[in-house]
């Protein structure tokens, strides 16, 4: 029996949306959208998005339409292994989306489409890369219109960079309390002073963010016919490209940027952990890994090595920057850096807390790693261990967890200014609180440290 | 607003006000670039070639 399911996301566009018939992702087209999309296919513009890896590719599909009233087509795109959200991304990926977005606007351009929204949801990383996967994003371009998303791209992709390059890095975190990106007088009030002599900024920020507030209660008069020329919004697209390009982020300062220059691990042990994370993972054969406190991403790259897609999350925004930089370089198509809180991971968000999903919900996975983390759940964030063990219980069916002593430097580290609280904190009650939700496979004494590493399968 | 059809996200008055005065100024630019173009292909400078995959640091190769 097939089981019909619309997205809970895509219900914005009337173009089309989103729907999985027996666990398959199927995207309607509606009639209203027909000419549109004939353009997109006919103009070359797909076949030239979708080389240059900048398009989710679809095929045409016999498949029913979730909704046959409306409906023009059924496409079937490729599934993306791991739906991302901009929160979770470093300084250069998002700058990346943002680039990848321009790119495919001055392509659509030059055949005659331009993009009607330039969402940042609407890009994920595929193959390494920053793609647009929604299809349903053109429109044929009308000489003489102003760019309709050009409030969403400042708002979704320029207002959270430069408030990241130019006050924290951290300030990405505001996308996840703004769902339609950082509200531009907000941006405006907190970038320095100096922002207001960079001609990209004084205009797509600060002006930008004065008209909005100047205009916000009134109703636009039709302009002329014409209001903006071909060569104008060209020029407008260079510009925000211009822009995006200058703004950087140096990872440094923050917390764990220099983490494997700054441990007790010896050479061995480090490569004894690489080699036992490798046999695990090609022993297993996992389609889905997630590297929970994945720091730069080392011993995801030993799980990818089994051919896994990898998510290597970490909560600290330099060691994912330069993950994905590793992943740039080396061309990586199997690894995504993501920067997650454990202690407080993403939750669902947006309308009726249905258009983002949490953590949780992408979940779960073949096989979690849980290296060197446990300390820090444990006892930096007081979580006691049998929670540990439900929480990792619900995420994966493998888990590689490594159990760090309490005579180890790096807890004596996080015990020094404060009580022991933590009786139950040894080997024996560690392996006594998951064993009530894990088969414990495998336990290795780590060369050369005090560390054990795991495998274990839930129950 | 003359958008045919109305586009389904609202562009905002201030965007749209603020984005045709500054892309007209940006405008110019692209104008006076193309014609410096045309003026030095008079004088036999031979134009760069196009290279779509140079306008995003993200495109693969």
């Amino acid at each position: 029996m097939s089981k019909i399911k619309q997205l809970s996301a895509s219900f914005r566009d009337p173009s089309g949306f989103l729907f999985t018939d027996s666990g398959i992702l199927y995207r309607q087209i509606n009639r209203a959208y027909s000419n549109d999309y004939a353009r997109l296919m006919d103009s070359g513009l797909y076949d030239k998005l979708v080389k240059a890896g900048l398009l989710i590719p679809h095929v045409e599909s016999d498949q029913l339409p979730a909704e046959s009233d409306a409906a023009f087509k059924v496409i079937q795109p490729e599934r993306v292994p791991f739906i991302s959200y901009p929160y979770e991304w470093s300084f250069s990926q998002l700058k990346d989306a943002a680039l990848a977005t321009l790119s495919i606007q001055k392509r659509a351009m030059k055949l005659d489409m331009s993009l009607k929204d330039a969402s940042a949801y609407n890009i994920q990383f595929v193959r390494g890369k920053a793609t647009l996967i929604d299809t349903l994003s053109f429109e044929i371009y009308k000489e003489g219109e102003p760019w309709v998303a050009y409030k969403q791209f400042c708002q979704h992709f320029l207002a959270p960079l430069v408030l990241m390059a130019y006050c924290d890095v951290r300030l990405s975190q505001l996308l996840r309390v703004y769902i339609d990106g950082v509200p531009l007088d907000l941006a405006s009030g907190l970038l320095p002073a100096k922002t207001k002599f960079n001609f990209g900024l004084l205009t797509h920020i600060h002006i930008h963010a004065g008209a909005q507030k100047k205009y916000s209660d009134k109703v636009l008069v039709a302009p002329r016919k014409g209001a903006m020329s071909r060569q104008a919004l060209i020029g407008l697209i260079e510009s925000l490209e211009n822009t995006v390009k200058k703004l950087t982020w140096k990872p440094a300062g923050t917390e764990w940027g220099d983490y494997y220059e700054n441990t007790n691990y010896t050479d061995s042990a480090f490569e004894h952990k690489k080699q036992l994370v490798k046999e695990w993972s090609a022993e297993k054969k996992p389609a889905l890994v997630w590297d929970l406190g994945g720091n730069t991403g080392v011993f995801s790259r030993e799980a990818a090595a089994s051919g896994a897609f990898t998510v290597s999350f970490d909560i600290d925004p330099a060691a994912v920057e330069q993950n994905y930089r590793t992943v740039k370089t080396k061309k990586e198509q199997n690894i995504l850096p993501l920067i997650l809180d454990l202690t407080n991971p993403s939750p669902a968000l947006g309308w009726d807390n249905r258009e983002r999903d949490s953590f949780g919900a992408r979940g779960p996975v073949d096989m979690a790693l849980a290296l060197a983390v446990i300390h820090h759940l444990a006892i930096s964030n007081n979580v006691p261990l049998p929670q540990l063990a439900r929480f990792f219980a619900a995420h994966c069916k493998w888990l590689v967890i490594e159990f760090v002593p309490k005579s180890d430097s790096q807890v004596q580290k996080l015990l020094t200014s404060r009580e022991d609280i933590f009786p139950t904190y040894t080997r024996e009650g560690f392996e006594a609180a998951f064993v009530t939700c894990f088969v414990i496979h495998k336990s290795e004494s780590v060369r050369d440290s005090e560390r054990t590493l795991y495998l274990m399968e839930s129950r | 607003m003359h958008f045919s059809p109305l586009p389904y996200l609202d562009p905002g008055s201030g965007s749209f006000i603020i984005q045709i005065a500054i892309a007209a100024l940006l405008g110019l630019g692209v104008a006076l670039r193309a014609s410096w173009g045309s003026i030095k292909k008079y004088f036999g400078v031979k134009p760069k070639p196009e290279d779509e995959d140079s306008d995003s640091d993200n495109v693969q190769d």
